[in-house]
């Protein structure tokens, strides 16, 4: 079938300054990422996996290449328009949730939903995690998989095309990190949201519908499951 | 200590801002510390020593006329340690423009060795008792500054009816003239129209008319004799020479007016330290409290690398004591500075000889102490938490920040109203007490300077307009050498640049509230003031400023007399008239109104009564003018070559005078709105910068979510905003208290500046706190442009 491409990269770079050297962080990537897919974007600590995720969030800009989302040239948008990207296209999750502590769950959600025209009902977007019961709960009083759900459904709430989900298991226990997978791909398969995780653990690379493997700062390859795993069957 | 040394500079050179504002915080009020303490320790010394060296006088007898001798009587008093007998008197002087001012002539024996009120020359030489070529004279020398009289100069008097020319010989002070105003009516010195003159007793006897004769007797006590005492023995004793007024040192009027200046001084000597210090010991507390919970991880560390609780407490204590450190060096620098400044201000109103100033070794090492335990007591509690540090722990992870309901969240219906990011603020706010405490705490302390520097204006404004279009609404005011018939008065009303004319008739009395006086009666001296009915010229005011129509009959009580002898609307009183010229006379009057003036003293009767007190008609004592527009000159020409005139005031030109006189306050108000505005953006900044640091994840996390810039500012600028409103209602009262208050503990019984604060004065201090408030957040907001959405995220620490 012939799939819509949500974003593309051409021949990206990325170069940080580190003290008197610069480390090449991201090299010549060229990337297409088709619209409602699930993709994991994994490789251990160092291999731009992180650089990759900042960019296509519209945190940071390549040093050279060349980045779109749809038509939209991100690697030469201003600072406003990246804020106008992130606001209105893109979800984010975090493997440290980074809710705001002053706000209980509910409030943490409406705080995303009121940036745009057209949120989710608040209430429906806690439906979907599954934790209606605790809305008027502060982070301090969930568990770390709870407060991951609040972050997802804070995510959702938008309405985003393209959810990044930055090692959203990283913190949480085997039982609770496939819960939190399990809801990622539901997300997927409902709201037809494109997914992409970010992970070092190569175990959840079964569940993408394409992988994007990275090492030492360039993609190393990149494939596609012909039948991925439901996240259950997923262990490690 | 190598290694924490090193870390602690920077830990200085990483949070500079708040390290530069925290010391500028400590520098002001070190700064305010020592100049005014300074000033007050130079001004007061310098005032005893001038007292002690010249024997300023303890006891004060004024007469119509008394034989030398009596000097002699009063000094065989018990408790009397010597009497002199003196002459001093008002004297009418021709300006150089033909105008009128007065001099008060006072006199001095030769050669002054034991005298008491001696002088100190200041220029030019001691004027000699005899001189063929003429009068010599000492002036004070600002009356010689502003009518340009150099040594050699003449001045034209007018004594016993005719042209007099005086040669000055130079200038000098005296203790009882170091402050140099007419009477207590005055609003403030004015050395163009109002001076001394100095002159040996031999030549004032000569021109004065006054052979072998005093109408003034100054005493000095011995330690421990009580002032009523004397005041009943003296008056008993010069009944017969006409006794016009006793009084001691303190209700002189030029030790009155150094006292409430050098009780301003003590006051806020004393307060507008302790405010700078408390504020910047509040800082110091919450600054370090976030330090040492930021550095949780690297306290553990520390403890676990082996270093004691103590060597870490002095490691962030030394933070605070570099501060401290800092600020007090800057602000004795900066103090030494103002005191000099502020002595010459001194210098330009006191009359005190030498220098007013010098450095004082003392003041500078209280001022470094001050500042070293502010910083110790700050630093020592906000290091109680370094205590509690468990190493293990510490390094593991770190302390979970804290969420949860606040308490303002029970008021369901009012939380309800506020979206999500006012709750953030207000949940924040509400959580970090110390933060919220000390920065309204500084905001108040802003709001409160600026009332402060504002009150002392609208008082003086205030001043102005009562005193020169309410109290005195004529355009020229005549004063006669002794009262004139009003029939002399008759040509006047010829004259055609004249639109009218009030005559008055002033009869200074002594005021009982009993027929009979005698020992311990209380008695004061006022003066009652005789004016037309339905005057225009004069307004009389009562205690709430509601207007006073002059009465045909009875007085019009000033209010610090009826207080004094508690007398009431409706009492009677009697007056016993004490004219230096003609017999005394007593006479009841019914009190049917209570007037209060701007300044000073006097009472008000009809022009018919004031006569009949003196058992005379249609005699007048001064006279009101107004003029067709343009025409002051032509009419001060008129009076020219009249001898009988002893001044001729101009109302404008007293009042511009008076403006220019009041620039110096622009400079003090200056001075206070800088210091205001250097409180106000150092704590709002220091709070702002601590909040955004605490919140940087939070904040990162809204710029990722797609939050603008701008958002993400407004959103942290609600809790300053929050913040300095409350100051601003909390500071507005507070700061009209504290001028209430500075306003009482300046304010002598005979000489107070008035309480008023314009609402404009609240508006402008709410709008200026309001403005150093958005300044010191916009110091802030750079940061928030470089968020480093990515790191912050990542980082837990």
């Amino acid at each position: 079938m012939a799939e819509e491409i949500l974003m593309h990269l051409e021949q990206v770079s990325k170069q940080y300054p580190m003290g008197d050297v610069v480390v090449d962080a991201l090299m010549e990537a060229a990337l297409e990422i088709y619209s409602g897919e699930l993709l994991v974007i994994a490789g251990p600590s160092g291999s731009g996996k992180s650089t990759m995720l900042n960019l296509l969030g519209g945190m940071d800009q390549p040093t050279s290449g060349r980045l779109f989302f749809g038509d939209q040239e991100l690697s030469s948008a201003s600072e406003q328009q990246l804020t106008q990207y992130r606001r209105l296209q893109v979800g984010f999750v975090f493997q440290f949730y980074n809710l705001i502590p002053d706000l209980t769950a509910e409030e943490n959600i409406a705080l995303a939903a009121q940036l745009v025209s057209d949120p989710l009902p608040v209430e429906d977007a806690l439906q979907q995690v599954g934790l209606l019961e605790r809305a008027h709960h502060f982070p301090a009083q969930l568990s770390g998989g709870e407060q991951q759900r609040i972050a997802i459904a804070r995510a959702v709430v938008k309405k985003p095309r393209l959810l990044l989900c930055d090692e959203p298991t990283g913190a949480l226990d085997y039982q609770t990190g496939k819960s939190i997978l399990g809801l990622l791909e539901k997300v997927n398969r409902e709201m037809k949201s494109t997914v992409i995780i970010v992970t070092h653990n190569t175990a959840i690379t079964n569940m993408a519908q394409r992988v994007v493997r990275m090492r030492s700062g360039r993609i190393a390859e990149i494939f596609r499951n012909e039948e991925p795993w439901p996240p259950e069957r997923i262990e490690w | 200590m190598g290694i924490l040394n090193r870390r602690l500079f920077r830990l200085i050179s990483n949070s500079r801002g708040q390290f530069i504002a925290l010391s500028l915080v400590v520098t002001m009020g070190i700064l305010i510390y020592i100049s005014m303490t300074t000033a007050y320790y130079n001004l007061s010394q310098a005032q005893q020593d001038f007292y002690q060296k010249t024997r300023f006088a303890d006891y004060y007898f004024q007469v119509v006329k008394a034989p030398l001798s009596v000097a002699n009587q009063i000094q065989a008093l018990p408790g009397v340690m010597k009497a002199e007998g003196r002459i001093q008197t008002d004297l009418t002087f021709i300006k150089k423009n033909g105008g009128r001012g007065t001099l008060r002539l006072t006199s001095y024996n030769l050669p002054m060795s034991g005298e008491m009120n001696q002088l100190v020359l200041q220029k030019g030489r001691m004027f000699s008792s005899d001189n063929a070529q003429g009068i010599e004279v000492l002036v004070d020398p600002q009356f010689a500054k502003a009518n340009g009289l150099e040594q050699g100069g003449t001045i034209q008097v007018i004594a016993g009816g005719k042209e007099l020319p005086l040669q000055v010989v130079g200038s000098a002070a005296s203790p009882e003239f170091i402050y140099l105003m007419k009477d207590s009516a005055s609003l403030l010195p004015d050395p163009e129209n109002f001076g001394v003159i100095m002159m040996s007793y031999s030549a004032a006897e000569r021109i004065l008319n006054m052979q072998g004769q005093v109408n003034q007797v100054i005493v000095q006590l011995n330690p421990g004799t009580r002032e009523e005492e004397i005041k009943g023995a003296g008056q008993d004793l010069l009944h017969s020479y006409g006794n016009l007024a006793a009084y001691p040192r303190s209700k002189q009027l030029s030790d009155a007016v150094v006292k409430a200046e050098l009780d301003g001084l003590k006051v806020s000597a004393k307060f507008l330290p302790f405010l700078f210090l408390l504020i910047a010991a509040g800082i110091q507390f919450m600054l370090l409290g976030r330090m040492i919970r930021a550095q949780r991880t690297s306290i553990g560390i520390m403890k676990a690398l082996g270093y004691s609780n103590w060597t870490v407490i002095s490691h962030y204590l030394s933070y605070a004591l570099a501060v401290c450190l800092v600020g007090a060096i800057a602000g004795c620098f900066l103090g030494v500075g103002l005191a000099s400044v502020i002595s010459q201000v001194y210098a330009l109103y006191f009359n005190l000889p030498g220098e007013i100033g010098g450095f004082n070794p003392s003041v500078i090492i209280y001022s470094i102490l001050i500042s070293l335990s502010v910083g110790t007591t700050a630093g020592l509690l906000a290091c109680r938490a370094v205590i509690r540090i468990q190493p293990a722990e510490a390094m593991r992870n770190q302390a979970p920040v804290k969420g949860g309901a606040v308490w303002l969240e029970k008021l369901t219906i009012l939380w309800q109203a506020f979206n999500s990011s006012w709750r953030m603020s207000l949940r924040s706010m509400i959580r970090n007490r110390t933060r919220l405490a000390v920065t309204v705490l500084g905001v108040i302390g802003t709001v409160v300077l600026l009332v402060i520097a504002a009150f002392s204006n609208d008082a003086v404004d205030y001043m102005m307009t009562r005193h020169f279009l309410l109290e005195n609404r004529y355009d020229y005011l005549v004063q006669f050498t002794t009262p004139i018939r009003q029939s002399e008065l008759f040509y006047w009303q010829q004259w055609p640049e004249l639109r009218g004319m009030e005559p008055v008739l002033d009869v200074p009395v002594a005021v009982t509230a009993q027929e009979q006086s005698g020992a311990g009666q209380k008695e004061e001296n006022d003066v009652l003031q005789g004016l037309q009915l339905r005057e225009q010229m004069t307004g009389v005011f009562d205690e709430e400023g509601g207007p006073l129509e002059i009465p045909e009959e009875g007085v019009l009580l000033n209010q610090k007399t009826a207080k004094k002898l508690g007398v009431q609307v409706g009492d009677s009183i009697w007056v016993e008239t004490r004219l230096n010229t003609g017999p005394t006379h007593r006479w009841e009057l019914r009190v049917v109104g209570v007037n209060q003036p701007l300044m000073g003293g006097g009472s008000y009767v009809s022009l018919k009564t004031a006569n009949r007190l003196l058992g005379e008609s249609g005699l007048v004592s001064r006279l009101l003018v107004k003029v067709e527009p343009g025409q002051g000159e032509a009419f001060s020409a008129r009076l020219k070559d009249m001898t009988n005139v002893s001044s001729i005031v101009s109302r404008a030109e007293e009042k511009a005078g008076y403006e220019k006189m009041m620039e110096s306050n622009v400079f003090s108000i200056g001075l206070m709105i800088v210091f205001a505005g250097i409180l106000g953006m150092a704590i709002v900044y220091n709070a702002s910068l601590m909040n955004f640091n605490e919140r940087q994840r939070e904040l990162a996390s809204l710029r990722v979510l797609g939050y603008t810039r701008r958002e993400v500012s407004l959103l942290l600028f609600k809790e300053t905003g929050v913040q300095a409103l409350l100051g601003i209602i909390i500071g507005l009262p507070l700061g009209r208290w504290i001028s209430k208050a500075y306003v009482a503990s300046a304010s002598t019984d005979f000489y107070s500046i008035p309480f008023i604060i314009y609402p404009r004065t609240y508006a402008l201090a709410a709008l200026g706190a309001a403005v150093f408030a958005v300044a010191g957040y916009l110091l802030i907001l750079p940061r928030l442009g470089k968020i480093d959405m990515a790191a912050a995220l990542k980082n837990t620490d």
